[in-house]
């Protein structure tokens, strides 16, 4: 790896998480889940990086290996030119205050059994930061920026709405002060009237305190909303990896042309003009990818060579990445 | 009909009223007794278990007599019973071995009479009464006084025992005192056995669940093991090395009763553990101890409220076991098991006997199950209406 980039706050190379399947065995050789197989990008201090896909292509173990809920099959993860990937979790105690998730699911995320003072003063116990009375202070700080109010802290997390609840999952997040939140699809889980609410809180904590965000999502509108760059996954694959501007407007990989195909046009008469570039069929099993690209399965343009020879990312001008043997 | 217009009126929302929660606000105790006390069943189980304790703890300490005295006079005395009202006005109970006692009209029991002679031959005793003489005849089934007359009396008057209100055993001990000492026994070895089994079952069983994978094969394995040798095997070995008694008892119950708990919080802790609530924690920073004792145990403080309340039931109904197959508390202390063991030869005799101990066990029984069945829907927010 060349030398750091004080620029990058995470760098990610050739990250690769495997599951073993439990219980099954194959001629004595244990089947693994290729959930992330070797994707690598990085994120600019103050980006935002979106990562998109349909569900089961690996999004969230991407974001769950970066943060260390699991330990990596292989590849590197360096946190502000730390490396984190081979640290245990004692190691890793201190580099959490950099680094914060924002979970999926807001009614799951959050402990019924605690008081929303104390789910959102969590982090600052677990770090030793501050007395009781000092945390209860920040606490209420924090749920002010999310527009929440003191009268909510005493209150339990199931007597709150949905938006409420993601909301105070951001304070959680947020309280440390993080330089990196990894949102783990914050807003699919909450109604489209909320989600615009919630999108604009994040961005509006990021252009205040100049916080990184690794956003992950499966509505491609929402990404390009929020995202700088964007990266576009598939079987645990990156597929294209480019600015967010230029990826919407020239789609490189037949994948995310169907990704952007599939997103629902607010106009009858426009709709009836798109070009008709639906992703037919399932994603494979990820015990068993397809050799070569993994997308030649159900891609329109295969090619016999797309069977056989595993497509690397390149680098088609203007740091638009895309791992396709079609695209020149 | 006048139309009111200003109900009419778009409803304007401010972002202060959007973001207030309106239900009142309560404390999680508050919470948890408010939905408590709106379950009859449980509050009955409640009043009962405090009943039981008053019983157990306060009852002994207000009489004078003690579980082991005997009064050999009166042996097996019902709660009630019919008496004989003889000529002057007095009466008189024939009890079950045919001694007639003398009983005030409250039903206070007096001295019983001396026994003056006993005919073999005529199958008549007769006994001093005052300056008279009694004769219980006992040729014919069931004994019976004789008037003066010589002819054989019937007993009237029900009266209602006020010397042993729950009557005496067979070797004339208060079956009320007995009670409430075993039901000191019995709430005794279920408070101990449960708080025992509380702390080894739910921290064995959240380490087994929360580390998993060959930690969780091996401890889980023990658990198979233990659970697999017969309690009554158990006792028999302990009391060998450490003597009849309850502490054998509550080392037994101790030892092996927790199993059940450490599978239920096991299984809790498995599922849960996969909850992003636990994630959030553990990319927080939050220590294991932490995760387990705030996170993964509270969230499963249902299943293991309704084990332990469960496991109470039993531990008592064990205790009475094996008191009633012999291998409990030793003679003469009381416990509801060797009650009903005691109870069982003049079963048909005196069937108030083994009723006494019987209902006990069963009231306690009872009230543990509500209020384990009370706290288990208290406790869960999610069931909150």
């Amino acid at each position: 790896m060349s030398g750091t980039n004080p620029e990058l706050i995470l760098e990610v190379r050739d990250l690769t998480m495997h599951f073993p399947v439990p219980g099954k065995r194959i001629d004595g050789k244990r089947p693994v889940v290729h959930a992330v197989d070797g994707v690598s990008f990085s994120i600019r201090r103050g980006h935002t990086l979106g990562l998109v896909g349909e569900s089961g292509c690996g999004k969230s173990t991407c974001a769950r290996t970066i943060i260390r809920i699991y330990d990596p099959t292989s590849g590197q993860i360096k946190l502000d030119g730390q490396n984190i990937e081979n640290l245990t979790q004692a190691q890793l105690k201190p580099l959490r205050q950099k680094m914060q998730m924002i979970f999926q699911d807001p009614y799951a995320s959050l402990n019924a059994r605690m008081t929303v003072r104390d789910i959102v003063a969590e982090p600052l116990a677990a770090h030793g930061i501050g007395t009781e009375r000092e945390r209860t202070e920040r606490v209420h700080e924090m749920l002010a920026k999310v527009g929440l109010s003191k009268e909510h802290a005493n209150r339990y997390a199931h007597e709150f709405s949905g938006g409420q609840r993601q909301r105070v999952g951001i304070s959680r997040a947020l309280i440390l002060h993080p330089e990196l939140v990894i949102c783990d699809e914050p807003i699919s889980a909450l109604d489209v009237s909320i989600q615009a609410q919630v999108v604009n809180l994040l961005k509006d904590i990021q252009d205040e305190w100049g916080i990184t965000y690794l956003f992950i999502a499966h509505d491609l509108s929402m990404v390009r909303y929020v995202s700088d760059d964007v990266g576009v996954m598939y079987l645990g694959k990156l597929v294209e990896l480019a600015d967010s501007d230029e990826i919407y407007a020239h789609p490189l990989h037949p994948y995310t042309q169907g990704l952007l195909a599939s997103i629902p046009v607010p106009s009858p008469r426009l709709a009836r003009q798109k070009e008709e570039v639906s992703i037919e069929g399932d994603i494979p099993s990820p015990i068993a990818p397809p050799t070569g690209c993994r997308f030649h399965t159900r891609c329109r343009y295969a090619q016999p060579i797309c069977s056989q020879e595993e497509p690397v990312m390149r680098d088609v001008g203007g740091g638009h990445q895309v791992a396709c043997h079609l695209c020149k | 009909m006048e139309e009111k217009k200003e109900l009419w009126a778009p409803f304007v929302a401010t972002d202060e009223g959007r973001e207030k929660i309106w239900s009142k606000e309560r404390s999680f105790a508050q919470d948890v007794w408010f939905r408590f006390r709106h379950k009859k069943s449980a509050l009955l189980g409640l009043v009962l278990i405090g009943l039981s304790l008053v019983f157990a703890l306060a009852g002994p300490l207000m009489t004078t007599r003690s579980y082991s005295d005997q009064t050999l006079d009166y042996v097996s005395i019902p709660p009630w019973f019919r008496v004989y009202t003889m000529e002057d006005g007095t009466f008189l109970y024939l009890t079950s071995s045919m001694r007639p006692i003398q009983v005030a009209e409250d039903g206070t029991l007096g001295a019983p009479l001396v026994r003056i002679q006993d005919d073999m031959v005529t199958k008549k005793i007769t006994y001093e009464y005052g300056a008279d003489v009694v004769t219980v005849d006992y040729s014919q089934k069931p004994p019976a006084i004789l008037d003066a007359a010589g002819q054989r009396m019937t007993a009237g008057k029900m009266v209602w025992n006020k010397t042993y209100p729950l009557g005496t055993d067979n070797l004339g001990r208060d079956l009320l005192v007995r009670l409430m000492y075993g039901a000191r026994i019995s709430l005794l070895v279920a408070f101990v056995a449960a708080a025992i089994n509380l702390v080894i079952g739910v921290l064995y069983g959240g380490v087994a669940g929360y580390f998993g994978g060959n930690v969780d094969l091996v401890m889980m394995r023990i658990v198979d093991v233990i659970s697999t040798i017969p309690l009554t095997l158990y006792v028999i070995l302990i009391m060998v090395v450490m003597g009849q008694g309850l502490h054998s008892i509550i080392i037994a119950l101790s030892s092996v009763y927790w199993v059940d708990m450490a599978r239920v919080v096991r299984g809790q802790v498995l599922s849960l553990k996969g909850q992003e609530f636990v994630y959030a924690a553990r990319t927080i920073g939050s220590s294991t101890g932490k995760i387990l004792l705030s996170h993964l145990i509270p969230n499963a403080m249902g299943p293991i409220l309704v084990t332990a309340t469960m496991l109470i039931p039993s531990a008592i109904f064990m205790e009475a076991f094996l008191s009633f197959i012999g291998l409990g508390i030793p003679a003469p202390m009381a416990s509801l098991g060797t009650m009903c063991n005691d109870a069982i030869a003049a079963l048909r005799v005196c069937p108030y006997q083994l009723f006494w101990p019987a209902v006990a066990i069963c009231l306690i029984m009872f009230a543990f199950n509500f209020v384990g069945d009370g706290l288990r829907d208290a406790l869960d927010p999610k069931l909150k209406k």
